[in-house]
């Protein structure tokens, strides 16, 4: 889990304040009606005119950075002055502004004595410095607005609907400027130009830059970014691409391989962006990869020369049928699985943790259709001593704890900081947080309970009959409302779970698929289409939006079954590129033109190494040959599946699987006293083809296939043959010495 | 063009011809991609020779540390009483007896603010000297630059065999090197020197190895590694990283000075004693001794200081042994004439509330905090900066983590305000603002 509940605790202060920008020669803006008015030019408000709270003033403390995290906008606020986050809640500004502290912050009878007036200009002290300069237009707006009596609104004034920001979709040229226009739609029709009370920011200033007046400038280099805008507290999202230079004929890309939707849709963005895609790898290559990816094991020397052998055109569609059948399946699908779900046993208990395991286990080994995975795991009930899933609601106990780990996981929508506040760069207030969390409310638990590091209690998961979530600040007790759609609870003697089961894994719900296809599509191709793999939100746009659509619709068309997403994805021809880049693709690494390598996973290394040395390693608390994506949890001790980063769940608050390489990995894999008693092993492969009537060309052809699964070319035989033929070494040794060299090489460590 | 694309020192391995012609093989991008090695010769006099840098995760609290309000209502000054230290008129919380003691030797700066509430994006800011380039959910373990240690690394390189920056037990959060590369990673080393026998683990060759066979073993890899690299940086080939770390592998193996400088069991008793018989105090040792190896820099990594509850125990506990071996490192260092060349800072990502919560603990804040620095010529025995009556906000002499990091660089003779190169050619100043904290610069 990447959530560190720990943290929830501390205040956000999302947007630091030297990115709030201040917007000198702003013009005023009127409420324009009617469409006519759609494009004008903002003109200056007539002194007359009445000034809006919502519309006017409000847009002005957002802009001047008023209510940011960092300033009146952090929980407690600054100073003994709060504003809601970013404006989101304009009830609360308003009632802030102009009655708490007794009024003292407006005085109508002399505006310019008002705290609100004299403070931000420093005729007061201030904090935060000075936002506003003394008699400009924002000020006067201002002042207008505490002359007029601080009306809560004007008679008929609309509301803000929608933020617009265009164009939305952009190419540029190196070192070109486009200016960006962001529009406010308002529920009266009317529309206004927005783009100076607007805050920009790009992801990555390096391949296109914006400043504070929504001018976007394109570096000198191709690339892609998304820049965000940000009016009041709603978001819009512009993606640009700076294509590579130089004409790509577009017979080449109609004339690529279209095994399926992805070619196509990966091809068309290669295309837009003037990349092309590496020549696909050969048999060899390809079996080593997708045996890795589908059952994390290496093909043994058998199985590559069968594959090599064979001449059937179709081949590659019948082994990735083959593997998708073996029992390996299941081990490496659910230690994945394991990875976001697994809890503690310390905290949980040893006997709830193994069934959690087991029940996960078995949902891979059965193929059970993810929407059903997922169902009944929401709304698991019985006993955590038979009903594994149950060990979910014994881990998180809190309606809150199950809510961020749910909607992060199965919805991609990471919640958590709507626990305290508006969510800062999302659309999710506290009451969307709570109102989701009610459908938790009424978990019950019999039994007993944690008692950690023992934790071994039974515990029964019952549905309760009463049980309520509060919002945390009104104290109101609000009713279950799922993210957007309905999700009604059928009545009251019914689980309210099985309401939100039934709308997350529902063919309704666009995140549902969306997130578990981009995180299988991440696990085989080395990058998320949207990535950190469970972040779905706008600010954090996917690389090629046709393509996840597509995998997704292409999951729900076949009812959630795995094997087949699995399956579609491995018989793209997209899936079998070289990770060889060519002259017009090397930059690329997130368009999918060339495959990105990967270091083996701890667990796929750990029984590759057992593979190719044909040793077993023995684990505490499993049966004897147990691999190690057998392992029921974490906490089994195994220093290489540390090294090589699974999660360590000793840390509080634990911290996800590391995929990096470090050198404290090339010293294990060097001189670990494990790593070589496996090598030198008196049953293992190496002292078994060193006692073979085998040749060296034989024992040498031998490593290659276990290794690297391929066959060595002439000049590695003649390595071999050096090798095995120094004086004063015997075949053991030199067959010893020649496979640490290849256990230590990366074509061993990683995935190509 | 300074980039390498050739295959140099990589015979034997299948060399790839990238006919990188056009857009990416040189012009404007390949000029930008050019790194600053070779840039002017920095003017800076360096100071000091190495960092000790001791990172208290979670965020200690500057009122029971070293910024104690007594005066503060007690929902505010909590349950400490201040103590006198060294220097007439400062004082400390109750706990720091031994620090409050060589006071005289030690700067404490209480004025160093920033805007970055939650672990992950506070860690960034303290480590790197930049504020995460993006908003940062709560909890992330993010890197948007390189972090201290790794740009001392990528400046000051290590002695032969020995890597540049350590890192024990652990590494932080935002530790890490980012566009510098893997090669500036810390070195980790998770063992723990209190324990008997106690090795860094897989640093030895296997037992009968010894004798010249390794060193075969070491050619046939060379032979055997045909694996097609991908030279061009901007196709971030994880590989490459790999590369590095074989080769620093060899180093460490083969390399005497590194393995003496492990061997902590070297160490008289006595001075073992003294940094006291923990995970943490003989972690300091083996900080000391690694410096003395020549180490530019080494982070102590302390976990467990995110007091949201039950501050006042917690630090009765544990800070008295924990703040007497800082005390000891410093010491020992001075003793040895090697504090003037040695800086030893002690930090974390954040102050913490100034009202106790419901649960005896205190929140994040990061409004204040107080840092302590010491050697590598720091001018002793001073205070910097201020907060206010409360503590709620440095308001004297404040100071941002840029100052604090550009210090450190400065210290060690690097430039703050130097420009590095990304893989894809973005420049990218070390520092933002590169402005030293003067009163600590001697």
């Amino acid at each position: 889990m990447s959530t560190c509940e720990a943290h929830l605790r501390g205040m956000m202060h999302p947007f630091p304040s030297r990115l709030i920008v201040s917007m000198p020669n702003r013009l005023l803006l009127v409420v324009c009606c009617g469409v006519a008015a759609l494009l004008a030019v903002a003109t200056p408000l007539r002194a007359d005119e009445p000034v809006s709270f919502d519309l006017d003033v409000l847009p002005i403390l957002t802009a001047r950075g008023c209510n940011t995290g960092a300033c009146h906008g952090k929980q407690r606020g600054q100073n003994g002055f709060q504003l809601s986050l970013l404006g989101f809640d304009s009830e609360f500004d308003y009632a802030a502004l102009t009655k708490n502290a007794r009024g003292r912050r407006v005085f109508p009878a002399a505006p310019e004595r008002s705290l609100l007036l004299q403070k931000p200009t420093g005729e007061a002290p201030h904090g935060g410095g000075q936002r506003l300069t003394l008699g400009d237009d924002d000020y006067q707006v201002i002042h207008r607005w505490i002359e007029q009596g601080m009306p809560r609104r004007i008679p008929g004034e609309p509301t803000l609907e929608r933020v617009v920001v265009e164009p939305a979709d952009l190419l540029m040229a190196p070192e070109e400027e486009k200016p960006l226009r962001v529009m406010a739609y308002y529920s009266d029709g009317s529309s206004r130009d927005v783009t100076a009370r607007t805050s920009f920011q790009s992801n990555e200033s390096a391949i296109v830059a914006v400043d504070p007046s929504g001018m976007l400038k394109a570096g000198p280099i191709p690339g892609e970014t998304a820049i965000m805008s940000r009016y009041m507290n709603v978001i819009a999202v512009t993606n640009v691409a700076i294509p590579l230079p130089g004409e790509v004929p577009a017979e080449l890309y109609e004339q690529l391989p279209r095994h399926n939707f992805i070619d196509e849709l990966v091809w068309k963005k290669l295309q837009s962006l003037g990349i092309t895609p590496s020549e696909p790898v050969d048999d060899g290559k390809f079996l080593r990869r997708v045996s890795l990816d589908l059952i994390g094991r290496l093909p043994t020397p058998e199985e590559t020369r069968a594959f090599l052998a064979e001449e059937s055109s179709d081949k590659r569609e019948k082994l990735i049928d083959a593997l998708l059948e073996r029992p390996e399946y299941a081990d490496h699908w659910a230690n994945q699985w394991a990875d976001l779900l697994r809890p503690n046993p310390y905290r949980v208990g040893i006997k709830a943790v193994f069934n959690y395991d087991n029940w996960i286990r078995e949902q891979f080994r059965q193929n059970r259709p993810y929407d059903q995975f997922v169902y009944d795991l929401l709304t698991a009930q019985g006993s955590t001593w038979r009903n594994g899933a149950t060990t979910l609601f014994r881990d998180r106990r809190e309606p809150e704890e199950i809510t961020t780990l749910v909607s992060q996981l199965f919805l991609g929508v990471r919640l958590e900081c709507a626990k305290c506040h508006h969510h800062p760069f999302e659309k999710w207030s506290q009451e969307d947080f709570y109102r989701f969390a009610a459908y938790f409310a009424r978990v019950g638990r019999k039994g007993t309970g944690l008692s950690p590091p023992i934790s071994g209690g039974e515990e029964m998961v019952l549905t309760a009959k009463k049980g309520s979530v509060a919002h945390p600040l009104t104290g109101e007790t609000l009713s279950p409302r799922p993210l957007f759609g309905e999700a009604p609870v059928a009545d009251e003697s019914a689980d309210p779970r099985e309401a939100l089961a039934g709308w997350i894994a529902s063919d309704d719900n666009e995140f549902f698929a969306r997130v578990q296809v981009n995180r299988i599509w991440a696990t085989l191709m080395g990058r998320g289409i949207v990535d950190p793999v469970d972040d779905l939100r706008t600010t954090n746009p996917p690389t090629n939006e046709p393509l996840l659509a597509a995998l997704a619709a292409e999951f729900r068309a076949q009812k959630y079954d795995l094997k087949k997403l699995l399956r579609t994805i491995t018989t793209s021809h997209v899936y079998s590129l070289s990770s060889i880049p060519n002259e017009r693709n090397v930059a690329d690494t997130r368009n999918y033109s060339r495959h990105y390598r990967q270091r083996l996973r701890a667990e796929v290394l750990a029984g590759a190494i057992d593979d190719i040395t044909g040793t077993n390693t023995t684990f505490e608390a499993m049966p004897a040959k147990s691999r190690a994506n057998q392992i029921w949890t974490h906490r089994v001790d195994s220093l290489l599946l540390d090294t090589f980063g699974r999660p360590d769940p000793n840390r509080d608050p634990p911290c996800e699987r590391t995929t990096e390489s470090t050198v404290t990995q090339t010293l294990h894999l060097m001189n670990a006293p494990v790593i070589h008693g496996k090598i030198t092993a008196e049953e293992g492969r190496i002292a078994q083809l060193a006692a073979s009537d085998k040749s060296t060309d034989e024992i040498v052809e031998e490593l290659y296939l276990a290794v690297y699964s391929r066959y060595p070319d002439e000049e590695e035989r003649a390595i071999g043959r050096q090798v095995f033929e120094q004086e004063g070494v015997n075949r053991r040794r030199a067959a010893e010495d020649f496979l640490w060299a290849m256990v230590n090489t990366p074509e061993f460590i990683f995935k190509d | 063009m300074a980039r390498q694309r050739n295959c140099e020192g990589v015979t034997r391995r299948e060399c790839l011809q990238l006919g990188l012609g056009g857009l990416l093989g040189g012009g404007l991008v390949g000029a930008l991609r050019a790194t600053a090695h070779g840039a002017a010769a920095s003017s800076i006099t360096r100071q000091a020779d190495s960092c000790i840098l001791i990172w208290l995760d979670g965020g200690p609290s500057h009122y029971e540390t070293f910024d104690p309000k007594p005066e503060a209502p007690v929902e505010i000054r909590g349950q400490f009483e201040p103590i006198a230290t060294k220097l007439p008129g400062v004082y400390y919380s109750q706990c720091m007896q031994r620090l409050a003691a060589i006071a005289d030797r030690t700067a404490i700066i209480r004025s160093i603010r920033h805007d970055q509430g939650n672990h992950g994006a506070g860690n960034h800011y303290m480590m790197t000297g930049a504020p995460p380039r993006i908003p940062v959910g709560c909890g992330a373990f993010v890197s948007f630059h390189p972090s201290l240690g790794s740009a001392v690394a990528h400046q000051m390189g290590a002695p032969y065999g020995m890597p540049a920056y350590f890192s024990m037990p652990e590494m932080s959060r935002s530790g890490g090197p980012n566009f510098l590369g893997q090669k500036y990673a810390p070195f980790v080393v998770s063992d723990d020197p209190n324990r008997d026998g106690f090795r860094v683990r897989d640093v030895a060759i296997p037992r009968g190895l010894e004798d010249g066979r390794f060193v075969g073993r070491k050619e046939l890899r060379g032979l055997v590694d045909r694996m097609a690299r991908i030279n061009d940086q901007a196709a971030a080939d994880p590989v490459n990283a790999v590369d590095e770390f074989y080769q620093q592998g060899y180093q460490l193996i083969s390399s005497a000075e590194a393995q003496a400088a492990f061997d902590i069991g070297k160490e008289p008793d006595a001075v073992r004693q003294r940094y006291g018989r923990d995970s943490f105090g003989q972690r300091a040792l083996l900080a000391r001794r690694l410096v003395e190896a020549g180490v530019p820099f080494v982070t102590l990594y302390s976990g467990g200081w995110d007091h949201h509850t039950d501050i006042f125990n917690s630090f009765t506990k544990r800070v008295p042994a924990f703040e007497a071996s800082i005390a000891a490192l410093i010491e020992d260092l001075n003793e040895r004439g090697r504090l003037d060349r040695t800086m030893v800072i002690m930090l974390g990502e954040f102050g913490r509330t100034p009202k106790v919560n419901k649960d005896a603990g205190r929140d994040h804040w990061s409004n204040a905090m107080s840092v302590l620095f010491a050697g590598g010529g720091t001018p002793g025995g001073q205070v910097i900066g201020a907060t206010d009556r409360q503590g709620y906000s440095a308001v004297e002499r404040v100071l941002s983590p840029e100052n604090f990091v550009s210090t450190i660089y400065r210290k060690l003779g690097i430039d703050p305000d130097m420009i590095l190169y990304t893989p894809e050619g973005r420049p990218t100043h070390l520092v933002s603002d590169p402005t030293p904290i003067h009163e600590l610069m001697g």
